[in-house]
């Protein structure tokens, strides 16, 4: 298992080094920060002694070995704009984002895999055909539209809940509640039709021959086997909101990493892209891991 | 029994407490929200609008102040009053008895370093591009006195010193995070991305504003601004769409000081040609755009700078919807030899104001009607920039950009050189007898200034045809109905609490 374990880090770290560099270059491809820094009536000396003060003035590879150094030593530069430390402004954003992710997702995964068994159980029921009118609506919404509509009707119309911004567990309702709709859609189309595949299996014919009751069936025999493909699903959707779920953090005022990394690469702060995606690539690659050993733990081929 | 005496002797109270009381304005904190979070809260930033519109003159002040309300001018602030020395530079008199918010004194060694501050290369201060082209050198007299030299002799500097955020003596030249000022309020809480709180001052050395806390939100979608101030979780927002916008108790339209134009480029044919450019002009209909793409309010533009600048020149007027004109320019210039057919290119900054991909797609269509063959062609903001200033391209073809210029501060040099002189950044052309307007009005006072600045205006306008203007924009604000605040040209860039009213 340790070995497994151990495979599957080295190969996620050699992704990583190659995401930083290419990170590194691709950004500074993308034009000059001290063009967007000041203003567009500043003199050209205004230019160049903005560039001299970041170090921008450097060959790149310089830059770039420095950037290095820097890195080893935990440093991971200062924001051109914010003038503090980029790795500060990027932690701070994460911690909304990675609560946001880890709510949801939970939120989702135990509703997702309820309902999608109980659709498979009686597969063309009236819940499943329910559910999965709702799960394709769920998945197809767009969720800019899904979160005006959430304000004006939840907030202005009925004043039930905060329109946006943090301050208290009311100010989560919505954007949670907007982010649970597409990954929602999405798992539980995965689920049922992983479990219909399962609950059609000799294993689960021959526990039902024996008399085994309908709820053991789903979710002790049916529902391990199935959950493979659904596990890796909710990893995939788990990835896209930890890598920030701009729209929502957008529209909601909601601080974390989806919008700083946005507005970092519009303004050209180096320091805090290449900070946000080594901060969102690591929290990335601690999933995979986790989602790997879950696949070890649930079929012990993959172990072997 | 009891109650009804009780009922009454309350009722009488609040008579008596009316009449002898005079109604007057309450006070409070407020909630206010902006499309834009400030990244720095830092004084020498505070020309840049998303930082201006919570520190400047809330947290940091400047010796002068630009009148927006009415027409009074500059008027005084940190200084008291201001005189032109014999040898041409500005004499400053401070006021005394003032403290800044960490409970130093304000003396002219504060103003001295803050100017420094500004034209130190250990930062990238913003203010610093106002006073490119001249060398200023303060020098203190006393302590309550300073003069300021310029080379060349500066006739608008107490109109720059509207500019200069004073701080303490000890700030370091390095970017601060937590500013000083001598200002209203104070910071006392930033939380970065979720609100900025700035909490009036017991010590402060003017008027009481009615304000007494204000703490700033951000959220970038319009619709959430309006919802937040609709629902009561803010009290203002500077900035809603214009479709938001339909409760007239609450939603007011005003003048940005945006003014939305085509910037001509002459160095490449055909748009070398006056008669091409003057086709250009004609050929849109600008009345079109009103109440439609463009806010019914939005004012159609005869210059780069907004109706309350210095020197705007009501004679000049706005060039007609005639297509018939254009057509019949474009076939003189066409016998002429000139190249009318070569496709000219429109480049527009993508969300640069709203609907600017419709407003663009039907001007290339309006001048594809008279003939013109015309491209349009969207980019992002630093793309934006490389077409817009200098150095142009080598082998471009002939190219039109689109683009919204900014000018708040009362008088045009702070738009005319880097739009128009032959060494402007963004300027698309050269005219020796532009370049010496310029020279001359930035060098004048008074009603000389003004009348220089109104006949520029005048020949860029008519005899030039310099660029195709459109429009000066309007912005829109929601205010709540507790509040009795009117946003200005300058609320852009600037919100003093202190004129904001608690009802």
């Amino acid at each position: 298992m340790l070995s497994f374990i151990r495979k599957r880090a080295l190969a996620s770290l050699i992704s990583l080094i190659g995401l930083i560099v290419m990170v590194f270059f691709l950004s500074r491809l993308t034009g000059d920060p001290a063009a967007l820094f000041l203003p567009v009536e500043a003199s050209a000396e205004m230019k160049n002694q903005f560039r001299e003060l970041h170090g921008l003035n450097d060959p790149l590879l310089v830059q770039f070995g420095r950037y290095v150094g820097d890195v080893f030593t935990g440093d991971l530069g200062e924001s051109l704009r914010k003038a503090r430390p980029a790795l500060d402004v990027v932690l701070e954003a994460f911690v909304w984002t990675l609560w946001l992710a880890v709510i949801t997702m939970s939120l989702v995964t135990g509703a997702a895999i309820v309902v999608g068994s109980l659709a498979a159980f009686r597969a063309g029921g009236f819940f499943d055909r329910f559910s999965s009118i709702v799960s394709l609506i769920g998945a197809s919404v767009p969720d800019f539209w899904l979160a005006i509509v959430a304000i004006v009707v939840f907030a202005v119309n009925l004043a039930w809940l905060p329109t946006s911004g943090t301050g208290s567990v009311w100010h989560w309702i919505l954007p949670i509640g907007v982010l649970f709709v597409r990954p929602f859609g999405i798992i539980v189309q995965v689920v049922r039709g992983s479990m219909i595949t399962a609950l059609s299996s000799a294993y689960v014919k021959t526990a039902r021959a024996k008399g085994v009751k309908s709820t053991p069936i789903i979710f002790v025999h049916a529902l391990r086997n199935a959950m493979l493909p659904v596990i890796t699903v909710i990893g995939d959707q788990a990835a896209s909101l930890l890598n920030g779920a701009v729209i929502i953090e957008t529209i909601f005022g909601f601080p974390g990493v989806g919008k700083l990394m946005i507005d970092s690469i519009l303004q050209r702060d180096f320091n805090v892209v290449l900070a946000a995606i080594l901060v969102t690539a690591v929290a990335i690659f601690i999933m995979n891991l986790l989602i790997d050993f879950a696949y070890a733990l649930l079929d012990p081929r993959i172990r072997h | 029994m009891r109650r009804t005496a009780l009922s009454c002797a309350l009722a009488l109270g609040t008579i008596l407490t009316s009449a002898v009381m005079p109604a007057h304005a309450g006070s409070g904190p407020i909630k206010v929200v902006l499309a834009e979070e400030a990244d720095l809260l830092e004084p020498c930033m505070a020309t840049r609008s998303n930082i201006g519109r919570i520190i400047m003159e809330n947290v940091s002040e400047t010796l002068t102040e630009l009148d927006v309300r009415s027409d009074k001018g500059v008027m005084p602030r940190l200084a008291e009053k201001w005189e032109q020395n014999a040898d041409g530079s500005w004499r400053f008199h401070l006021r005394q008895g003032v403290t800044f918010s960490d409970g130093t004194g304000f003396d002219a060694k504060d103003v001295k370093h803050s100017f420094d501050r500004i034209m130190s290369d250990k930062n990238a201060c913003e203010s610093r591009r106002y006073f490119g082209g001249m060398t200023v050198t303060p020098e203190i007299v006393d302590d309550y006195t300073i003069d300021f030299k310029a080379d060349p002799v500066q006739p608008i500097l107490p109109l720059l010193m509207t500019l200069v955020t004073i701080v303490p003596e000890e700030t370091p030249l390095e970017f601060i995070r937590e500013p000083v000022g001598t200002g209203p309020f104070k910071l006392t809480n930033w939380t970065p991305g979720q609100q900025i709180v700035l909490t009036s001052r017991d010590d402060y050395w003017g008027a009481k504003p009615e304000v007494t806390e204000a703490t700033y939100l951000f959220r970038a979608d319009p619709a959430v601004r309006a919802a937040m101030v609709q629902a009561g979780e803010a009290d203002l927002s500077p900035s809603i769409s214009q479709l938001d916008a339909t409760n007239p108790k609450t939603d007011f339209s005003y003048l940005d000081s945006e003014t939305v134009y085509l910037r001509l480029d002459h160095n490449i044919a055909p748009l070398n040609d006056v008669r091409v450019r003057r086709a250009l002009n004609l050929a849109i209909d600008r009345e079109a755009f009103l109440g439609t793409l463009v806010p019914e309010s939005a004012v159609l533009a005869t210059a780069i700078v907004p109706p309350t600048t210095l020197g705007w020149n009501k004679d000049v007027k706005v060039f007609p919807y005639d297509p018939e004109g254009a057509k019949k320019l474009i076939d003189e210039a066409k016998a002429d030899g000139v190249k009318v057919d070569t496709p000219i290119t429109i480049i527009a900054r993508s969300a640069n104001f709203p609907n600017v991909t419709e407003i663009m797609e039907a001007i290339q269509q309006q001048l594809q009607e008279v003939g013109f063959k015309v491209d349009l062609k969207f980019v992002e903001v630093a793309e934006h920039e490389q077409y817009y200033s200098k150095p142009f391209a080598e082998g471009r073809g002939p190219q039109i950009v689109a683009a919204m210029h900014d000018n708040s501060k009362g008088d045009p040099s702070f738009s005319m050189f880097f739009k128009y002189a032959t060494d402007g950044t963004q300027s698309g052309f050269s005219d020796p007898k532009v370049d010496d307007l310029i020279k001359r009005a930035s060098a004048a006072v008074g009603d000389e200034r003004a009348q220089l600045w109104s006949e520029l205006i005048a020949y860029l306008h008519d005899d030039v045809v310099a660029d195709v203007l459109l429009f000066h924009m309007v912005g829109f604000a929601r205010v709540a109905e507790r509040l009795d605040f009117k946003p200005t040209i300058a609320t852009n860039s600037m919100l003093q609490l202190s004129e904001i009213k608690i009802k």
